[in-house]
């Protein structure tokens, strides 16, 4: 196959041997690669009933198969393994250099078992793979490794790591890569350091053939001009992803103080448009990146003072409005530390947002913080506890785990305010504004997560795509973020779609938001790039088996419909405030859609044998549902 | 004589996409490589990118070095390699003060920028741009540009495979 390293490894870091193996084609057809040949790897190779911080957990980082193209925002890895968050399927992306350098060395995919005594890392240089010492950079941070690995060998290395959040198993750790792209989610850091890996140093320095290096500028050259006239870039390279806070505030979809409210006061001060005005030194790219949403920011001075990549809207609304914090330099130096660090900013937030609720009702007392004031709105404290929980020190230790498990610790009734979906955080999309989101966070296999599906075709007019990828009669409803109706076939179809590009390398800006290329796009380039011959109909049938494939792994470990569920504070009180009071999230009556759909049992949630045989997965389905 | 063109770009508008690397090696190699091309993109933190190319020096050391005489002027001032005359020799890359000229891994032949156009073309940020050493120091009064580059040049200028 064209325009692919051609190699995968499998490093058994508990004996500290290293094998190559050449790239499954057949499994290419079924899976394609990035988050599909993973979904299927881990699968077959993490037995059930594990602890996820044990040897036994299997950890792969894919590259997609466009991943190093030309095509727009082909930058994108996918990290998995059984996350140690939620106790189920753990997935999480990143855009950067990494990816395409891991197919200029010559592999696709690194898969790890077993763990090491010692902390390695794992240097590529072309054809040399080895597992060398790091206890020289355990205990720095993600910017102190990157900085001695390309002292050490090569400036021109790119470097993924953990930081001392992924060491400490913070159960939120990030898996970061050049320097600020994090695979934040899933807690897949603390994986990392579970296995004594501290981080994968790579030199390519071959290329890609590509399938049809007569036409592929030209093909490019027409992506390259659809991406660019989409008015959406525009907005993108002048605000990133910043400027949310303020529309969604717009439409009551700011989570604030916890998830108490989609609304909140102080929005202006940590807006897109603030972040632009004082703090942007200019957008950045990742690989063949026309969005360029990435953000370089700074702080001049004082004790909020940095330089680097950050922030992202998840981030202003974590750190910011979830905490009732309009502090923006407290904000951004914050997201600054959590990549140093290498934390999840959603759940860091959100974990601190919880403690604050709890604080403000008077369930937890500074005996319980270590002193510490959390009054909601206290950005030293937001600080200070984004390094406590990273270095698991005092009160932060027990943040660390994630709001769930810090809940049961101290009890109390304060299990009310934890907002999660299968123990993780819920991002930044109050669902009672967009209804669509709070089904996407409870079927995501991950747990609570607006981007497996990524339906966002209802936030912002985007009648024409909905007519055109679902047909006229689903509209105006379909439209409507407050409607609940089409929302099941809706998050439906968005997953299938959105596993399918995680699985050639791509990013949900330019193919869902704004959606400008879809599945025959993608065909269309796998032609060119790969030499793959795959139908839109047969790219979404694969999307569809992932989907189900994480399904199924999930329901081995015991997951139902009834963990398919949202706080009640979203189902059953209604929005207090801004432009949407009263309203819930009518979780029901969508999810009833959305497993129809799916063609699963409205019941239990399981995928239906029809289902799986359509899928080729009814062997995968009766050894699991029995 | 007329003056001599080159490509010339802004670290600080350049956002390291790689689209002019890649436009490059998939002109005129048909190959997607950072290896294979003629511009460099090379990043720098804090929030640096230098998209390199051929200066197009009046006193092209790369010429004199070629023991084969491989390397000429055109009449339009566009320094180019021969390619039947070119062994492969390597001296015009000791002799390049910017890494600008380097073998191609494949055909082992020196290749450069040609000012061809292609990259500036595409840059989605309009960073890159053909200039001449006068217009630019126009454009550069305050030397903003230039500086950038002086401070860097051990970095930006090492001859590391790419
Ligand atoms: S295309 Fe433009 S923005 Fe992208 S790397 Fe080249 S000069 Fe920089």
């Amino acid at each position: 196959m064209k325009g692919i390293g051609g190699n995968n490894l499998w490093i058994d870091l508990t004996k500290g041997e290293i094998e190559k193996r050449p790239v499954e084609e057949e499994m290419v057809n079924e899976y394609l690669l990035g988050a599909g040949y993973l979904s299927r790897v881990l699968y077959d190779n993490i037995p059930v009933g594990i602890d996820p911080l044990s040897p036994k957990n299997v950890l792969g980082i894919a590259t997609g198969l466009l991943t190093g193209s030309m095509f727009p925002q082909a930058s994108r890895h996918v990290v998995a393994a059984l996350s140690p968050l939620t106790d189920v399927w753990g997935e999480s992306h990143a855009a950067g250099f990494w990816g395409p350098e891991l197919k200029f060395a010559g592999y696709d995919a690194i898969i790890f078992t077993g763990a090491s005594s010692d902390p390695v890392y794992l240097y590529i240089q072309n054809d040399t793979v080895e597992l060398l010492d790091a206890s020289d950079i355990w205990g720095t941070s993600v910017f102190e490794t990157d900085d001695w690995i390309r002292e050490k060998h090569s400036k021109r290395a790119r470097v993924l790591s953990i930081g001392q959040a992924g060491e400490n198993k913070v159960r939120f750790a990030a898996v970061m890569n050049d320097r600020d792209r994090a695979s934040a989610r899933s807690g897949l850091g603390a994986v990392m350091g579970s296995k004594g890996l501290k981080a994968i140093s790579v030199r390519g320095t071959g290329k890609l053939e590509v399938a049809d290096p007569k036409d592929y500028l030209n093909q490019m050259d027409i992506f390259y001009e659809r991406m660019l006239a989409n008015p959406f870039t525009k907005e993108r390279a002048k605000y990133g992803t910043t400027n949310l806070v303020e529309l969604m505030n717009h439409i009551g979809r700011l989570p604030s103080y916890n998830m108490r409210q989609g609304v909140f006061e102080g929005f202006e001060k940590i807006s897109g448009h603030t972040i632009t005005e004082k703090h942007l030194v200019k957008p950045r790219s990742d690989w063949s990146c026309l969005q360029r949403c990435g953000r370089y920011t700074r702080v001049k001075e004082g004790p909020y003072k940095y330089i680097g990549g950050s922030p992202e809207f998840e981030s202003q609304s974590s750190l910011g409005s979830r905490c009732g914090n309009d502090n923006l330099e407290s904000v951004l130096f914050s997201h600054h530390l959590a990549n140093m660090y290498g934390m999840d900013t959603i759940s860091l937030g959100a974990t601190i947002s919880w403690a604050m609720e709890a604080w403000d009702e008077g369930l937890l007392t500074s005996e319980d913080t270590d002193g510490i004031d959390l009054a909601w709105g206290n950005h030293e404290t937001v600080v200070k506890l984004t390094e406590m929980i990273a270095l698991r020190e005092g009160f932060g230790d027990i943040l660390a785990e994630g709001s769930v498990r810090a809940a049961e610790r101290i009890g109390r009734g304060t299990e009310k305010f934890v907002m999660t979906v299968k123990k993780q955080e819920i991002a930044g999309q109050e669902p009672r504004a967009q209804k669509s989101m709070g089904l996407a966070a409870v079927t995501a296999a991950r747990g609570a997560d607006h981007l497996y599906a990524f339906p966002v075709l209802d936030e912002a007019g985007f009648d024409k795509e909905i007519k055109e990828r679902f047909g006229e009669q689903y509209l105006p409803e379909m439209a409507d973020r407050l409607n609940p109706k089409y929302k099941g076939i809706m998050v439906k179809e968005c997953e299938d779609f959105m596993v399918m590009v995680e699985s050639v390398g791509l990013c949900k800006y330019g193919t869902q938001i704004p959606p400008e290329f879809y599945y025959d796009d993608v065909a269309q380039a796998l032609r060119i790039h790969n030499g793959l011959d795959l139908t839109s109909e047969e790219l979404q049938t694969i999307g569809e088996r992932i989907v189900n494939l994480n399904r199924l792994f999930n329901v081995a470990r015991g997951v139902t419909r009834s963990d398919d569920q949202l706080p009640d504070r979203l189902t059953k009180e209604g929005a207090p405030k801004g432009p949407s009071p009263g309203q819930v999230v009518e979780l029901d009556q969508m999810l009833d859609e959305y497993y129809e759909q799916r063609g699963w049992n409205l019941e239990n949630g399981f995928p239906t044998m029809d289902t799986l045989k359509r899928l080729g997965l009814e062997k995968e389905g009766k050894a699991v549902i029995k | 004589m007329t003056e001599l063109k080159f490509v010339f770009g802004d670290p600080e508008v350049c956002t390291g996409c790689m689209v002019c690397v890649n436009v490059c090696s998939m002109r005129y190699s048909k190959v997607i490589g950072p290896s294979w091309s003629r511009v460099r993109a090379v990043r720098i933190e804090p929030g640096l990118d230098f998209p390199l190319f051929c200066r197009n020096c009046e006193d092209a050391p790369c010429m004199a070095a070629c023991p084969n005489e491989a390397i000429s002027r055109t009449s339009k001032g566009v320094v180019i390699v021969n390619n039947k005359k070119c062994t492969g020799s390597g001296e015009c890359v000791k002799a390049c003060p910017y890494y600008a000229i380097r073998l191609h891994p494949d055909t082992e032949k020196a290749i450069k920028c040609i000012q061809c156009g292609a990259c500036v073309d595409r840059c989605p940020v309009n960073a890159i741009w053909i200039t001449t050493e006068n217009e630019l120091n126009e454009k550069d009064a305050d030397g903003r540009l230039s500086s950038l580059y002086e401070k860097h040049e051990t970095e930006l200028y090492n001859k590391e495979e790419i």
